[in-house]
């Protein structure tokens, strides 16, 4: 129904309006508003960890306690606004849930099934005994065999994650990175020579092309993302590549519903249709010498026909790869109408520069999903979007202080101990994890379960966690459980007693990085990077202690009680307070002392970068008020023909990669060739080292297990650690298809009546890996043959919302690492959990 | 000049469903976790690939003609001068008429005491986790995140036996600032002022684009307006 302004003004007056006598609070309230000034709201800066994006926020404070979130309007990334997921967060810290004080096992029994009968004990106790466990180590020599894993961090890790390791002699800091996003930093290295998640100008842009990204819900850029899309929409032609209608998708001006696992096959036809209808950027790439198009589907094109310009390499990855990977083709494989591919291709080029190929873990983390992730990307070098205005670029500057060197505080068993080889497995013939182009450059996190299984290279022996969650949070989650029963001494630093925390021996309970913590992140959005603080902006309730600085002060400590002091001297004499000189007496001081040294650039004028690459605060405390350093605003175009790369133009052929697979090859006497073939990919010879197509990788047999199972994030998953919060479940409907309260499998109407089910029946979903039970629900936004369930419930542990029974164990909804086999994109390390890697079968209970 | 009357107009371009209004809401409020002051309705049609999917927030309408407040035999639900729809825990007596009398799904009934998971006296681990007492407790307040501004004009948190719905942050309006979903929505998707102010943004957005209402064919005349398409 539509009203003209003159009809609201006719319901107005016309309307029976009832008028109350009695005054009612609002006119109570402007009378005691009038009568008691409101104090003024106290809002104090921090930083938001929900997802990858980073935001800096406030939190309001009333009485010393938390009570409601908004963006930091300092912050130039997101500017004030936020999504859903800081909000969350107060449920987080005030979980009636969280651990109050270390536990300590007392049953000497580890597995799923045991109750670790934990007791609370006092942090000096907890330490201690972390300590002696330590000390026996350096007493037999083998230092190594500590590990010290990592999850959700900020830039204080070092403290930890590789000083505390280093210094008392072992090389095994890993971290989760491998089950995050590197295979998507893969194609942006091996083509722009850069490793790292981009910048898009959202603000400028005529094309977005999503690949797996859906920004207004999930990683990255998200309130940003939010706040613009309005009149992005307005300007742009939004494209969405998604097996599921995703949010971005649902707003969008075309989903292609892709089939999971042939993004590569999208991504090739496209540059194939891009280059044959003559549409590739003539500025950026260059054209044949003739003026004339001699891209022809099926012919090769002779090299020196072209004349290249900012590019490197686009007629070897024509004649290698693109000449016959039409649309048609792609149609077969990717399931998207042939007219669809063509009129997206034809409207991303003509954008172009102002055109986005924005490629997120959906379409890179897959087995050999790296060459999928490089395809999608080379659009932007094939359209000369790449770091131009309404294009994707890279990052501004942030200057901040390298840790000090510990390398004098190591002594002989932890110089020759801490070069030992690290346990995942990184580097190996198998796993090349070639991170910024290194062989075992990179983490292959999953793989650290298998080495504790099979001892291999040698027995860990001790291992402090923080902030992580493996055993609900990497796929194939029961070698977690069994690696986990079987090491020996095993401490936890976490909020909550998670599925991890079931089989340690000590849980020292963390502060929670919005609300307790002291440290910092870099991160971009908007064209800007910045630097936002972790503040402790309340009172804890709880006797928490920060992850990366307190408890290693604490160990340290301890530590040099039994005599290895090492770590607490580095601690000591490499973190004075920048003013007095003098050194920190506790860990409290060690962290603020560290703060301050990391972000000195930023906030004090006598160092010599002050003021160079962006705000200018006036001194520490000013800093810490607004929370937040700018860097000044992106510059396009400095990155041309300077790219990191080995031509350093961006390559379409990439000697970059020929060069990193080259040196891995050789350090294990084998060929190139016979490196993609123990790598699980299919590319033999040069195509190896262009980004080309590899058919998906699945687990299961058509006959066993009928349906491609995909999974995706939530717009409310804090990582994976909302699931013991009320507003988690009772807004779980803001996921398109989801339900409150719920955990869906959703399935296509087809499908579903073709096998009798419906929406609300209990299903166990069976890979060859593992099983869970979900409730079905029909729903369109899926492809038949096709089956989706969200990442972050099935939590056995965590809490007593998350779990159905905690003392039990018993699940609430499916975890879908439960049914994911570990596997790999092994060029890259990362795990590969999207790209349909399992069939299921699904049947009802 | 006339009267001043309150209206919201959401946007559903700009808006994405994110759902941080709901959530925002609830902390500002105080408001139950199953109660949706703030809320929406949420619709999947069409056959794969031609799918669509929306997300229409809702919230309390503020009716001109409120039939729940025709309703209530108590007057705790009334009309306040500048349009908005209030309501009384005083006089309310929870017979629940206004809800039964609302179209729009937006009055909730307060069963039993609300956030029962802050007064679970049983933690998790024995003398290792905390509990929802335990929060309260050392908190000295019903929630741990308690606003105690919403209780400048309306109870901080309702008590069992009563009704609660949407207030347009009166408490906030009183003081010159927006709803806190209003500020809260990182989309820019809600706006809210006096239509009877030609000059005012909603006014504006009025003008500039046809506006719909939910239901109205109900005849409750509805204030809460939407602009454009999801």
């Amino acid at each position: 129904m539509r009203f003209t302004r003159r009809e609201f003004i006719q319901y107005g007056s016309a309307s029976g309006l009832i008028l109350s006598n009695n005054h009612g609070p609002l006119m109570k309230a402007l009378e005691a508003a009038s009568l008691n000034p409101t104090p003024s709201e106290d809002w104090r800066a921090t930083t938001c960890q929900g997802c990858t994006t980073w935001c800096s926020v406030q939190v309001q404070i009333q009485d010393g306690r938390a009570i409601k979130l908004r963006g930091n309007p300092h912050c130039k990334g997101n500017h004030g606004v936020i999504c859903p997921r800081p909000h969350l967060a107060l449920q987080q810290v005030y979980d009636p849930d969280r651990i109050k004080t270390p536990m300590k096992r007392t049953n000497p029994k580890k597995g799923r099934d045991e109750d670790p009968k934990f007791v609370p004990i006092s942090w000096d106790e907890a330490m201690g005994l972390l300590a002696d466990k330590m000390m026996e180590l350096r007493k037999q020599g083998e230092t190594h065999k500590f590990g010290l894993f990592r999850g959700r961090y900020t830039y204080m890790r070092d403290l930890i994650y590789s000083c505390l390791p280093k210094v008392f002699g072992s090389p095994n800091g890993i971290s989760h990175s491998a089950i995050c996003a590197e295979a998507e930093k893969f194609g942006a290295f091996f083509t722009e020579g850069f490793w790292g998640y981009r910048d898009y100008d959202l603000s400028s842009t005529k094309y977005f092309l999503g690949w797996g990204a859906d920004p207004l819900a999930s990683n990255r850029q998200v309130p940003h993302a939010i706040s613009v899309w309005g009149d992005l929409m307005d300007r742009a032609t939004v494209s969405v590549i998604d097996p599921r209608l995703s949010i971005t998708a649902a707003k969008a001006d075309e989903w292609l519903p892709i089939i999971p696992g042939e993004d590569g096959a999208l991504a090739v036809a496209m540059a194939h249709h891009i280059c044959v209808k003559g549409l590739w950027s003539r500025e950026f790439v260059g054209d044949f010498n003739e003026g004339i198009n001699q891209f022809i589907a099926g012919k090769q094109v002779p090299e020196a026909s072209f004349n290249e310009r900012h590019s490197y390499g686009i007629a070897k990855w024509w004649n290698l790869e693109l000449k016959d990977k039409t649309p048609q083709w792609a149609a077969e494989r990717t399931g998207i109408p042939v007219e669809q591919i063509i009129r997206v291709a034809e409207g991303f080029a003509k954008a172009a520069p102002h055109s986005i190929s924005w490629v997120s873990p959906g379409t890179a983390m897959q087995v050999r999903g790296g060459y999928s992730a490089m395809a999608a990307h080379a659009l932007n070098g094939l359209v000369g979007s790449v770091d131009h205005r309404g294009g994707t670029v890279q990052s501004t500057k942030i200057p901040i202080n390298a840790t000090p060197s510990y390398k004098a505080y190591q002594d002989e068993q932890a110089k020759t101990n801490s070069k030992k080889k690290k346990i995942d497995q990184r580097g190996t013939l198998e796993f090349p994890a070639l991170k910024k182009g290194k062989s075992g450059g990179g983490v292959v996190t999953n793989r650290a379960a298998d080495a504790i299984l099979a001892e291999d290279p040698y027995d860990m022996k001790v291992v402090v966690s923080y902030w992580s969650n493996f055993a609900f949070s990497c796929s194939e989650t029961k070698r977690w459980e069994d690696a986990l029963t079987k090491l020996p001494f095993f401490v936890h630093i976490t909020t909550h007693a998670a599925e991890m925390s079931h089989f340690a021996d000590l849980v020292l309970p963390a502060a929670h990085h919005l609300f307790e913590k002291l440290g910092f992140i870099k991160s971009k959005q908007n064209l800007h990077g910045y630097v936002s603080l972790n503040e402790p902006v309340m009172e804890s309730l709880w006797d928490v202690r920060m992850d990366e600085s307190e408890i290693p002060w604490m160990l340290a400590e301890k530590l040099a009680d039994r005599g290895f002091d090492n770590l607490l001297r580095y601690y000591k004499e490499s973190f004075p307070d920048l003013e007095s000189g003098n050194e920190p007496r506790n860990g409290r001081e060690f962290t603020e002392n560290a703060l301050k040294y990391y972000t000195q650039p930023l906030w004090d004028s006598t160092h010599e970068k002050y003021g160079k690459y962006g705000d200018t605060p006036k001194g520490w405390e000013e800093f810490k008020t607004l929370g937040v350093w700018n860097t000044k605003g992106y510059e396009y175009g400095k990155h041309i023909d300077h790219f990191k790369t080995e031509t350093k133009k961006f390559e379409f052929y990439s000697e970059t990669l020929k060069k990193s697979l080259g040196k891995h090859a050789k350090k294990h006497s084998v060929t190139i060739d016979e490196v993609l073939q123990a790598t699980k990919y299919q590319a033999q010879g040069e195509l190896a080292f262009v980004p080309h197509y590899e058919e998906p990788f699945r687990w299961g047999d058509t006959a066993h297990y009928p349906f491609i199972f995909f999974e995706h994030r939530s717009r409310l998953n804090r990582e994976g650690r909302s699931a013991n919060c009320t507003w988690y479940h009772a807004h779980k409907d803001s996921d398109p298809g989801d339900e409150n309260w719920d955990d869906v499998l959703k399935m296509n109407g087809v499908d579903a009546h073709r096998l009798g089910l419906k929406t609300g029946d209990l299903v166990s979903i069976s890979s060859p890996t593992g099983k869970m039970l979900a409730n079905l629900k029909i729903w369109a936004g899926v492809r038949p043959g096709t089956v989706s369930k969200c990442y972050g419930q099935g939590h056995w542990a965590y809490g007593n919302l998350a779990a159905k029974d905690f003392k039990n164990r018993l699940p609430k909804g499916g975890n879908n690492n439960d049914i994911l086999p570990a596997d790999y994109d092994r060029l890259s390390g990362s795990t590969a959990r999207h790209g349909g890697v399992t069939r299921v079968n699904i049947i009802k209970v | 000049m006339k009267p001043q009357r309150l209206a919201m107009v959401i946007d559903l371009h700009r808006c994405v469903g994110c759902s941080a209004c709901d959530i925002a809401c609830k902390t500002e409020n105080n408001v139950p976790a199953d109660m949706h002051w703030s809320n929406h309705i949420i619709e999947t049609s069409g056959t794969f690939p031609k799918v669509h999917h929306r997300y229409i927030p809702t919230l309390c309408n503020h009716c001109e003609n409120a039939p729940c407040v025709k309703a209530c035999p108590t007057k705790a639900m009334h009309k306040a001068p500048n349009g908005l729809t209030l309501h009384n825990t005083d006089d309310c007596i929870g017979c629940k008429a206004c809800q039964l009398a609302c179209p729009y799904g937006a009055i909730f009934f307060n069963e039993r005491t609300p956030h029962q998971e802050y007064q679970d006296k049983e933690p998790l681990i024995q003398g290792c986790t905390a509990s929802g007492s335990e929060l309260t407790d050392k908190t000295r307040k019903p929630i741990p995140y308690y606003n105690k501004e919403r209780a400048n004009t309306y109870d901080g948190v309702r008590p069992k036996g009563v009704v609660e719905k949407c207030t347009l942050c009166d408490h906030r309006l009183a003081q010159g600032l927006e709803p806190w979903c209003v500020a809260s929505c990182p989309a820019s998707a809600r706006t809210v002022g006096d239509i009877n102010d030609p000059d005012s943004e909603v006014s504006q957005l009025l003008e500039k684009y046809p506006p719909k209402v939910l239901n109205p064919e109900k005849g409750t005349l509805p204030h809460v307006f939407y602009i454009r398409e999801f």
